[in-house]
């Protein structure tokens, strides 16, 4: 039995090569365009990264690296036993600069986002009424736009929301990238997978002392 | 004609060679549970709404009753079978062997392997206490996985003890509803989320250190003997160890000490469950075919306190790791005979012929 494992092509990538290379592991070339790659016993699916989780979930694939905003927006019922430590991003809360938002928020609201979940759920503990607008990207011009309020993103160093006249609000999770690994895979392959995850283990501490 | 021709997301139908494997499917495992000395109940479609499980609440499809009263449609058996067993069958002497096969509904986002109609295939052992219960029901899923033709498969076994009692000596108050987040976040056995969750409570360092070590890929989550040295100080721990150790030594010496594996970060949820809990994973499916567990406390809320334990299998589940591991074709019909006579009545006299001789036919009438 070998383990599939999906990636996918997006700033968590380099990382993962890194963590599977330190701790001894194969893995595929980076600018190979072949979607299913086997190398090394390993078979390798590259796939949109909000699809990760899924492909996971449903046990097409046994693993994967994805980042923890992924699984939170698409809830997928997957175990997330190991946090690779890198990867670092906040998901916030961000508005027009000079909008007054942060004082006072609208008790009813419009949020540009790509994660309509996270956002509904964050908004609803709040007791707010959030009309949520799903984009695919490029959230940060919305507001400008007229056509949200604020937003809901991901910041690694905050520039581009700066450029696009917003501050953040509020911060609503810090996230990073996990391995995500499917409940049947854990206990019908366990060998494989805990030889897997003690590598990965291995590679992230070597990375980090 | 209707201007909606599409069933509604989540309802489940299947028809031709996909209905006749699961009706298939369907009598060996009922056969297997008729085996063991269970009697069916056929509890019903419907009750009041506050029968159920708490934890179900939301997941009910609800309507309201003649006299104004809100009932529901079934989400599972277990509490339906025990309220029944409290009622109407109280003057009926424990222990109940009963099973059910039937489909339930419960409003569930579309998921992996998840619809809103499911067909469920269980029994509850009321007034069944103890390893030798728990070991009865182990063995009959078993059985039932083998009737099926199953070969590959791993019932994950836990303890609700386990983790209700590190909970408690981590010193949350039984109502506290951080106690849901540690229990939601070591199913997704996230170390991390445990740790953060247990931040500022004020118990027992050994309970919290366990729950993090739970949630690990390792250790103490997958070994008693790891198990007992973290946790044999705290003695309801340790008595929920015991248990396991009885179930998992008598299926060691009766040859199925590979069938099972210990996950102690297993609760499965349900508040309802009180002692051993277990998910059964076949190789080829991405999800749970079937659980079950003990709860020894819902009877006596109904008044009439008894030990149970009960668990189901998942038919449409099971149809799906069946086609998996042994490939499709299962439910082929047998091939027809076309019939035709001279006269309908020479027809008919042959097809009844050949029925008598249980023969599948084709009825053509005059040739």
């Amino acid at each position: 039995m070998s383990l599939t494992i999906a990636l996918s092509k997006g700033r968590l990538l380099t990382g993962a090569e890194a963590l599977f290379s330190k701790g001894g592991l194969p893995f595929p070339p980076l600018d190979t365009r072949q979607l299913i790659v086997e190398v090394g016993g390993l078979r390798f699916l590259f796939v949109k990264d909000m699809d990760v989780p899924v492909y996971v979930e449903h046990g097409v694939a046994d693993l994967g690296v994805c980042g923890s905003d992924v699984f939170q927006e698409t809830g997928s019922d997957v175990l997330v036993p190991l946090d690779l430590g890198y990867g670092r991003c906040r998901m916030v809360l961000a508005a027009p600069t000079s909008s007054g938002f942060a004082e006072s928020w609208p008790t009813t609201l419009r949020v540009a986002t790509k994660y309509a979940n996270v956002a509904r759920v964050y908004f609803e503990a709040r007791g707010l009424a959030a009309e949520i607008v799903k984009l695919q990207g490029s959230v940060e011009i919305a507001p400008g736009l007229g056509l949200a309020d604020c937003i809901v993103d991901m910041v690694e160093t905050g520039r581009t929301l700066r450029e696009n006249g917003l501050e953040v609000v509020d911060e609503i999770t810090t996230t990073s990238a996990r391995l995500v690994v499917n409940r049947a895979s854990d206990h019908i392959k366990r060998a494989e997978v805990a030889a897997l995850l003690f590598k990965l283990r291995h590679g992230k501490d070597g990375a980090s002392s | 004609m209707p201007t909606r021709l599409q069933l509604p997301q989540g309802a489940s139908c299947f028809s031709f060679d996909e209905a006749r494997a699961r009706r298939a499917l369907e009598a060996q495992v009922v056969s297997t549970f008729e085996g063991w000395g269970y009697d069916e109940i056929v509890p019903p479609l419907f009750d009041d709404a506050a029968t159920f499980d708490p934890s179900l609440a939301s997941k009910l499809y609800t309507f309201t009753g003649r006299e104004g009263t809100t009932l529901a449609l079934r989400p599972d058996f277990t509490s339906l079978v025990a309220k029944i067993a409290a009622g109407r069958l109280r003057h009926v002497e424990a222990p109940l062997r009963l099973y059910y096969s039937g489909e339930v509904v419960r409003y569930e986002p579309p998921r992996a392997g998840r619809q809103s109609e499911f067909h469920q295939m269980g029994l509850e052992f009321l007034g069944g206490g103890g390893p030798v219960a728990d070991i009865e029901v182990m063995a009959i899923a078993i059985e039932c996985l083998e009737a099926v033709g199953v070969t590959d498969f791993v019932i994950a076994l836990g303890h609700a003890g386990v983790v209700t009692s590190l909970l408690d000596e981590a010193g949350f108050p039984v109502e506290d509803s951080r106690r849901k987040v540690v229990v939601k976040s070591l199913s997704r056995r996230d170390p991390r989320a445990v740790a953060d969750a247990l931040a500022g409570v004020g118990g027992s360092e050994l309970a919290r250190l366990a729950l993090v070590g739970l949630a690990e890929d390792d250790g103490i989550r997958l070994s008693l003997d790891q198990a007992r040295t973290a946790l044999g100080g705290i003695e309801r721990a340790r008595a929920a160890l015991d248990d396991l150790e009885a179930v998992t030594n008598a299926l060691e010496d009766a040859g199925l000490g590979g069938r099972v594996a210990l996950d102690l970060s297993e609760s499965r949820g349900l508040d309802y469950y009180t002692g051993l809990v277990f998910r059964i994973y076949g190789a080829g499916l991405g999800f749970d075919v079937g659980g079950g567990g003990r709860y020894d406390s819902l009877l006596g809320r109904l008044g009439r306190p008894m030990p149970a334990i009960g668990f189901m299998l998942g038919l449409d589940r099971l149809a799906l790791l069946v086609e998996r591991q042994l490939g499709g074709g299962s439910g082929e019909a047998a091939p027809a005979t076309p019939v035709a006579g001279e006269t309908l009545g020479r027809s008919l006299q042959r097809a009844r012929d050949l029925r008598s001789s249980g023969r599948r036919i084709r009825f053509g009438g005059v040739a």
